[in-house]
C-alpha cells in the first residue's frame, strides 16, 4: 500500500515526464540541426589528428588579436545598449497605451528592415559629407567634418542600432513583472523614488538586464556585414575571418577550429554574465 | 569574399534593343532527355540578374520551353556542400574566376560538353574545359570628374599613389587581389612582368599609400557611392559601376590604364539532374547579339568575337575588351592567386591589422 504522499510524489513525476514529453520535439529539432552540426565542426577541426588548427587559432598573435578585438567591441556594443535601453524600457514600461504603442512601432520597424539596408543608411548619414557632418558644419559646431564612419565608433553605431531591441525588451519583459506595489510599499516607508529604484525596481529588473547583455553580447561576436562595411577595413571581427576561411580557401577545418575557439570565448563569457548578475541580484 | 562576389549592376535603364535570338543549331546526339519544368541558375543578383533574364534566359525559355528560376548569391563554400551531399540545387552557378581551377581541382563541375555548346570562334582565354567564360570585367581606377577635369586625372597606379599630383582622399578594395599587381605596376614594375607577386616588395608600396586611403571598401557598391558621396575622390572599383554611373551622367569618370582584367565564369555542379539543359543554357550564352545586349547594359562583354559589333560604337570604348582597352590592361594571373591566396590574404590581414 502506497501512502497518499506517496501517490502525490508520483503523480507529480509522472507529471513532471509528460512535461517532459512535450519538450522532446524541441529538443530533437535543436540536436538534429544545432548540436550534431557543432560536434561536426569540432570534429573537423581536429580531422588531421593534430591540433595544429587550434594552435594557430589560439596562439598565433592575429587571430588572438582579432578575437581579443571582437569581444571588446562585443562589451562595448553591450555596454552602450543598456545604458540606451534601460531607460527605454523603464519609460515603456510606464507609459500609457500610445505611448507604448509608439515606442513599440519606433523600435519594431527598424527592426524589420533589412540589416544591408539599414548599413547603407547610415553611410550616407555618417559620411564626411553626410548629413549629421552637414547639419553639425551648418551650426557651426565644427570646421571639418568629424571621423564617424570606417572606424570603431561607426561600427559601434551601426551595431548598436541594430542590436537595440534585443536588450530593451527583456528588461522590459522583466520591469513588467514586477509588482508596483512594492515601490508604492518602499515610497510609502519614506524611501525617496531614486532609492526605491535602486533597492527594489532595478534589483528585480536584474534577470531582464542578464538576458538582454547576454543576446546582445553573443549576438555581437558573430556580427559580420556592419563592421565590414562601416569599418572601412580597420575593424576585422573574428567571423570576418571565419568567413573568409570557408568561402574563400575551404580551409574548413581551420575555420571549424577559429569557430570552437569563438563558441568557447562566448560560453565563458555568457557564464560570466550570469554570474556578475546573479551576484549583483543577492548583494 | 570572392572576386566576383558582389558585382551587381543597378541598371534599372530600358534598353531599346530588340531580342533577336539565332536559331540553335542542333548539337546533340540521339534525343535529348525529357525536360523539367524549371532550371535553376545561381549567379551574383542584382542589377546583373535582371539582364541576364532580359537576354539569356528569356531566349532560353522561348526555345525550350523550360522556366528559368534565379538565386544568389555566388557562394563557392555552397557549392561545394551541394556537390559533396550528393543533391545540387543549382543547374548552373557563377564562379568567381579565381575559383575555376580549384573547382576543377575539387572535381566540383560537369565538363563542358563543347557537341552542345559551340565555342569554336572563341578565343583561346574563354575556352576552359570546365567553365564556360560568361564576360570579361576589369578592376579599374574611378575619379570624380569635376576634381579632376578634361583628363586631368590619374592614369595608371604611380599617379594613383602620387599624393601630391593628384591630392584627395582614396579608397582601395579590403583585399590583396589587384591591390598587390597595383602596388607593383605604381612601383614601377611593367604588365607583362608582375608575376610571380614579389609581396615584399608590394607591401613595401603599399604601406606609402596607406595613410590616403580613407576606406578600405569590401562590397562593389561602395566604391560607386563614396564617389558620389564625395566621401573620395579616387577609388579602384569594377568598371560596370563606374560604367552605370556614368551612364546615369553621374560626375565620376573611369581610367582603364593598368585596369587589371578577370573572366567572369559558369559551371555546372557535378551531379546535379539537369546538367544536359545547363550545356544548352551555355550554348544559348555564345549567341552574339545576346551578349551585346547584356553588355550595352552592364558593360560586361562576352568573347564572343562579334559581339563588339552588335553593340552601339559610343558604348564601345567602354567594354573593357574593346581593343583599345584590352593593350593597356593586364590579365590576372588565376593561377598564381590559386596558389597564393590563403598566404596573401593572411599578410594581407596582418599588414590592415598594424596600427597606423
Amino acid at each position: 500500500m502506497s501512502s497518499p504522499g506517496d501517490s502525490r510524489r508520483t503523480t507529480a513525476r509522472r507529471r513532471e515526464t509528460a512535461l517532459f514529453l512535450l519538450a522532446v520535439p524541441a529538443l530533437l529539432l535543436l540536436g538534429i540541426i544545432f548540436a550534431w552540426p557543432v560536434l561536426r565542426l569540432l570534429a573537423m577541426s581536429v580531422e588531421d589528428g593534430t591540433l595544429a588548427n587550434f594552435e594557430k587559432a589560439t596562439l598565433d598573435e592575429l587571430y588572438l588579436y582579432v578575437l581579443f578585438d571582437s569581444v571588446k567591441i562585443a562589451a562595448m556594443v553591450m555596454a552602450i545598449c543598456l545604458l540606451v535601453a534601460y531607460p527605454v524600457a523603464f519609460w515603456l514600461s510606464r507609459a500609457g497605451r500610445w505611448g507604448v504603442a509608439l515606442g513599440m512601432f519606433a523600435l519594431l520597424l527598424p527592426f524589420w528592415t533589412s540589416v544591408l539596408v539599414r548599413t547603407y543608411a547610415w553611410l550616407v548619414l555618417l559620411g564626411r559629407n553626410g548629413v549629421v557632418n552637414r547639419w553639425l558644419r551648418d551650426a557651426g559646431l565644427i570646421d571639418a567634418p568629424l571621423p564617424l564612419l570606417h572606424n570603431t565608433s561607426g561600427v559601434l553605431i551601426g551595431m548598436v542600432h541594430v542590436l537595440l531591441p534585443y536588450m530593451v525588451f527583456p528588461i522590459y519583459a522583466s520591469l513588467l513583472r514586477i509588482d508596483p506595489d512594492l515601490s508604492r510599499a518602499a515610497e510609502g516607508l519614506g524611501a525617496p523614488a531614486w532609492r526605491s529604484f535602486l533597492r527594489v525596481t532595478f534589483p528585480l529588473s536584474l534577470p531582464g538586464v542578464s538576458a538582454g547583455c547576454a543576446l546582445v553580447f553573443v549576438l555581437s561576436l558573430g556580427f559580420f556585414i556592419t563592421p565590414a562595411l562601416l569599418g572601412g577595413g580597420r575593424v576585422i571581427m573574428v567571423s570576418m575571418l571565419i568567413e573568409q576561411q570557408v568561402r574563400e580557401f575551404l580551409d574548413w577545418p581551420f575555420a571549424a577550429a577559429l569557430s570552437t575557439v569563438l563558441l568557447v570565448a562566448t560560453l565563458a563569457i555568457y557564464a560570466l554574465i550570469g554570474r556578475i548578475t546573479r551576484g549583483a541580484r543577492h548583494a | 569574399m570572392t572576386i566576383l562576389t558582389n558585382r551587381r549592376g543597378l541598371l534599372r535603364a530600358a534598353g531599346g534593343i530588340a531580342t533577336a535570338g539565332l536559331p540553335l543549331p542542333a548539337f546533340a546526339q540521339g534525343s535529348p532527355p525529357p525536360k523539367p519544368d524549371r532550371i535553376v541558375v545561381n549567379a551574383s543578383g542584382g542589377g546583373m540578374a535582371t539582364q541576364l533574364r532580359r537576354s539569356y534566359f528569356a531566349e532560353f525559355e522561348r526555345l525550350h520551353g523550360i522556366r528559368v528560376v534565379d538565386t544568389s548569391p555566388v557562394d563557392f563554400g555552397k557549392l561545394r556542400a551541394m556537390v559533396t551531399s550528393g543533391n545540387p540545387e543549382w543547374t548552373v552557378t557563377e564562379i568567381g574566376g579565381q575559383d575555376v581551377d580549384r573547382a576543377k581541382e575539387l572535381n566540383l563541375l560537369e565538363p563542358i560538353d563543347t557537341s552542345i555548346v559551340d565555342l569554336s570562334r572563341y578565343p583561346a582565354a574563354g575556352r576552359n574545359s570546365h567553365a564556360f567564360i560568361g564576360s570579361a570585367y576589369s578592376t579599374v581606377l574611378g575619379f570624380r570628374s569635376d576634381v579632376f577635369r578634361d583628363g586631368s586625372h590619374p592614369k595608371g597606379w604611380a599617379e594613383f599613389w602620387d599624393v601630391r599630383r593628384f591630392p584627395g582622399a582614396r579608397s582601395l578594395r579590403n583585399h590583396p587581389v589587384d591591390n598587390l599587381e597595383f602596388a607593383l605596376l605604381a612601383d614601377g614594375v611593367p604588365m607583362d612582368q608582375i608575376y610571380p607577386i614579389d609581396m615584399d616588395r608590394a607591401f613595401r608600396k603599399l604601406d606609402e599609400i596607406r595613410p590616403h586611403i580613407s576606406v578600405w571598401w569590401s562590397t562593389g557598391a561602395q566604391p560607386a557611392q563614396m564617389l558620389v558621396d564625395r566621401e573620395v575622390v579616387l577609388a579602384t572599383g569594377w568598371n560596370g559601376r563606374f560604367f552605370e554611373l556614368a551612364r546615369r551622367n553621374a560626375p565620376v569618370g573611369s581610367e582603364f590604364m593598368q585596369g587589371s582584367l578577370k573572366s567572369s565564369a559558369y559551371g555546372i555542379p557535378r551531379g546535379t539532374r539537369q546538367a544536359y539543359w545547363g550545356q544548352q543554357l551555355f550554348q544559348v550564352m555564345t549567341n552574339p547579339r545576346l551578349q551585346a545586349m547584356y553588355a550595352t547594359e552592364l558593360s560586361y562583354a562576352g568573347l564572343h568575337p562579334d559581339t563588339a559589333s552588335f553593340v552601339a560604337e559610343d558604348i564601345r570604348p567602354l567594354l573593357p575588351t574593346a581593343p583599345v582597352n584590352l593593350e593597356r590592361q593586364f590579365w590576372l594571373n588565376v593561377g598564381w592567386w590559386t596558389e597564393n591566396g590563403a598566404r596573401a590574404q593572411e599578410r594581407w590581414n596582418r599588414w590592415m591589422l598594424q596600427r597606423g
